[in-house]
């Protein structure tokens, strides 16, 4: 996979975008930070937050012109968080003095100040910092310039005296009564490296870039208010920072602008929603300044503006706190190491594929594909932990062997002459869709391997209803029944190896029976179809009920109100989502429509056979869907069903409303076991073919034993759990009574057996009377223990 | 893997002999490793615990995947 291409996706993430305010702040102060250690009320640690940016904090935290405020997200909505006030408090109760610096040499070049105002004083500062020996010519007698201007209007003479002499403690030379012309600048030229000009006034027009505020090619760089046109304090202090990079870079001939784009006032590409956000009213200060809680309170309510749009929709994401530009640092990471430990395999197999992070992103951002990639690429280097998705890759191919997978044509006229006489052809839309049988399939019904697996019983029924009703409306074309496993899970287990199987087993069906449409009822399904088999025509189960008609059971009017969770694998088909609110509605239901419903439909936990790889993170997802409503659920994907029920959420598949089968709201909803699944499916095709082609299932399909085995409660919720089935524990069982291959246990009388099945050694404890055999404990693990 | 030995004794049913505490191979992946585990003296079979497999061995299994 392209890494480099993916890395390019992850800058585009707009998560750490900066929020307005910063990047309207012309030396980017942190903000967030600020406000959020005024909401601890530790305000030395917000002091720092504001030295870290801004020289002279303790007298610019005064007097600063504020631009972040005249862009705050929050001026609309109870007005913009007054920044001003709060740094005021900063500076009175947060203000440390500076330790005393170990003097660095100044060895890297020697630099002109002209002008020992603000900007001049702060290019000073910077200059000395960086190692540079540094002059300041001031006209008048104090440094400090127009910052005099706000003695007794904001700033105290004592603390601009403090704060002014922290240029002489630094060592930096100042000349004072100094004035320098024009006319004087080729002299300094020879003596110092690089000039910076930062007086108010200047007796020549100049060329200065606005990038570098270099004059020309020249060693002069010019700040403060010449520069800024303006008396912005924060812009002439910007300009002072801005102009000693430039300095430094001239000097030490580096690239003058590389990496700078985004110095001074920059516009953020974060667009933060306030659609969603209460009005909140600014905090009125009681006395002169913000009291604590009053500035607490002010603090609190900024919106601390960033994009989690992902990660506020996907319980994934917050799980393994991440949005898509760390994920996908994490991921290329996971990617390129040799050898180590590969720390994102968990994460990268605990995204269930749904789509939603790229609904919600505002630059379109998703991690399907990247995940879809990540994980092929795992498979391919050998790197995919075999044990994720093991379970569901055999269960994908229990269903893609004969105990399962069937393909049939309609039953012929010939063979359905005894349903052709009154009354059956009568009552009968099923004989009378038989009778009118052309022997040319234009339509095969695939229910998928999991609607078959846990609504076993309406499949029979839904197959007659689909040849009554078509063949009513069409009779040129009969209905076929394909039963298989379309191969979602090889795709979400990133099986390229797999996935083409799959897929050809298909086609080859699709074009031997005379390529028909394909009638689908599993959401899974539909989306491999899309992405794999675009040559065959499909159409949803929902909408030949809701075009075709519903099967006659339970219509009637005022039942109760659901909400519906749409599948996200489908969650761009319109049609479908309509379909399906209309033969609720029909059947006489109300719909709650949720949040995240149709194109942001959220998933159920089971996408990306997550439920198999990573349990808890399934939970999480199920979790987050129960409460969304305290309304039950109406479903169309039987994972979703499984999942939700499984979660204690009571949901309804729209075949129990179609079929009438919603439940007594007391009664307890159970799914099948994961045994109980492939038995299922098994009893379906051997009931399909006695019932609907009159044929006896020729091969063995069940593997009779001599015993009885007995599973209490507990440990089939184990084996659940442990994802072990009840046939593997008959194998182990099978073996120790004829091996005697077991341990015993003298003083429980207890059994202890174990057998290698594949890549899985089972272990089975049991107890034994006669042929009654019962389990006290399974268990398994797949490392492989040599006996010798 | 020692804490196996205070389990409650078990027998090897087949050979009806008590296990002993023995250096066994296991592998999984491109890990090899010699670990002590209680073992039938006459026919080598190993046991091993529901504590032992999905503890500690689930923990080297896992991070074996991940290498």
């Amino acid at each position: 996979m392209d890494l480099d291409a993916m890395l390019e996706i992850s800058n585009q993430c707009i998560h750490s975008e900066p929020p307005v305010c910063v990047a309207s702040c012309p030396v980017h102060m942190d903000i967030l930070g600020l406000v959020s250690a005024i909401e601890q009320k530790d305000f030395a640690k917000a002091y720092k937050v504001m030295e870290s940016k801004v020289p002279f904090a303790r007298l610019v935290g005064k007097i600063c012109d504020h631009p972040c405020e005249k862009s705050c997200v929050r001026q609309s909505i109870g007005g913009s968080i007054r920044i001003n006030e709060l740094e005021k408090l900063v500076v009175a109760l947060g203000y440390v003095p500076p330790k005393k610096a170990f003097p660095l040499p100044k060895n890297k070049g020697k630099v002109a100040i002209i002008g020992g105002g603000l900007s001049g004083c702060v290019a000073a500062l910077e200059l000395d910092k960086k190692g540079y020996a540094v002059t300041i010519f001031e006209k008048s007698t104090r440094l400090g310039g127009s910052l005099w201007g706000y003695e007794g209007k904001g700033l105290e003479k004592e603390i601009l005296e403090e704060e002014l002499s922290i240029i002489l403690q630094k060592g930096i030379k100042v000349q004072y009564q100094t004035e320098v012309l024009s006319t004087d600048l080729e002299e300094y030229f020879k003596t110092y490296d690089a000039i910076y000009l930062g007086s108010a006034k200047w007796n020549q027009e100049l060329n200065v870039d606005s990038q570098t505020f270099q004059v020309e090619k020249s060693p002069l760089f010019v700040g403060g208010k010449l520069q800024v046109k303006n008396s912005s304090i924060i812009h002439s202090l910007s300009s002072g920072k801005r102009a000693a990079v430039s300095i430094d870079r001239f000097i030490s001939k580096t690239s003058m602008l590389a990496s700078r784009e985004r110095e001074g006032v920059f516009q953020t590409k974060l667009d933060f929603k306030i659609d969603k956000v209460a009005t909140l009213q600014s905090v009125e200060k009681s006395a002169t300044v913000y009291s604590e809680d009053e500035a607490c309170l002010e603090a609190s309510r900024c919106l601390k503006c960033q994009c989690n749009e992902c990660f506020n929709a996907c319980v994934h994401m917050q799980r393994f706190n991440v949005t898509p530009d760390s994920y996908i640092r994490s991921i290329n990471h996971n990617e390129r190491i040799i050898l180590g430990t590969h720390h994102a395999n968990k994460m990268i197999n605990a995204c269930t594929q749904c789509g939603l992070c790229k609904e919600v992103c505002p630059v379109d951002i998703g991690m399907k594909e990247i995940i879809h990639a990540t994980r092929e690429s795992m498979v391919l280097k050998g790197k995919m932990p075999p044990s994720a998705h093991d379970f569901a890759l055999k269960d994908m191919q229990f269903s893609h062997s004969d105990y399962f997978s069937l393909v049939r044509k309609q039953p012929s006229k010939e063979a359905s002459k005894e349903l052709f006489y009154y009354p059956v052809i009568a009552f009968s839309a099923y004989a009378r869709g038989l009778y009118k049988g052309s022997g040319k399939t234009g339509y095969l019904f695939y229910p998928g391997c999991q609607l078959s697996a846990t609504h076993t019983d309406y499949i029979g029924e839904i197959y007659k209803h689909l040849v009554g009703v078509i063949k009513n409306k069409d009779a040129d074309n009969d209905v076929g029944l394909y039963l298989g496993c379309c191969g979602a899970p090889a795709d979400w287990a990133g099986r390229l190896d797999l996935m083409p199987q799959s897929v050809a087993k298909i086609q080859q069906t699709w074009q031997e029976m005379g390529e028909p449409t394909f009638i689908l009822a599993c959401s899974s399904c539909t989306a491999t179809f899309e992405k794999y088999l675009p040559m065959i025509k499909t159409i949803s189960l929902w909408e030949v009920f809701d075009t075709y008609g519903l099967p006659e059971v339970d219509i009637k009017k005022g039942k109760r109100e659901l909400c519906i969770h749409d599948a996200c694998a489908t969650r761009h088909n319109e049609k479908l989502h309509e379909n399906i609110r209309s033969i609720a509605k029909t059947l006489g239901y109300t719909i709650q429509e949720l949040e995240f419903s149709k194109e942001k439909a959220k998933c159920c936990g089971y996408g990306g056979l997550v439920a198999y790889a990573n349990p808890e993170q399934a939970c999480d997802f199920v979790k987050d869907r129960r409460q969304e409503s305290e309304n039950d659920v109406l479903v169309y994907c039987a994972m979703c069903k499984d999942m939700l029920v499984k979660g204690e959420k009571r949901a309804y598949h729209i075949l129990d409303l179609i079929y009438g089968n919603e439940q007594n709201p007391n009664t307890l909803q159970k799914m099948p076991t994961l045994s109980e699944r492939q038995n299922n499916r098994k009893r379906l095709k051997q009931t399909l073919l006695k019932e609907i082609w009159k044929e006896e299932e020729t091969m063995d399909t069940d593997t009779q034993y001599d015993f009885t085995l007995h599973l209490p409660e507990q440990i089939v919720a184990l084996m659940e759990k442990r994802f072990i089935l009840a046939s593997d524990v008959q194998k182990v069982i099978d073996n120790a009574l004829k091996t005697k291959e077991r341990f015993y246990n003298p003083k429980t009388s207890d059994y202890l057996a174990r057998l290698r099945i594949q890549n899985v050694t089972y272990w089975v404890k049991y107890e034994e009377e006669g042929l009654n055999i019962t389990v006290k404990d399974v268990y398994s693990h797949r490392m492989e223990v040599v006996e010798n | 893997m020692e804490n196996q030995t205070k389990e409650v004794k078990w027998l090897c049913d087949k050979c009806q002999e008590a296990l002993v505490l023995e250096k066994v191979k296991v592998r999984y992946l491109e890990g090899n490793f010699e670990v002590e585990l209680l073992k039938c003296p006459t026919c080598k079979m190993v046991f091993i615990s529901d504590d032992l497999a999905m503890g500690k061995m689930l923990e080297v299994e896992k991070g074996l995947e991940d290498k």
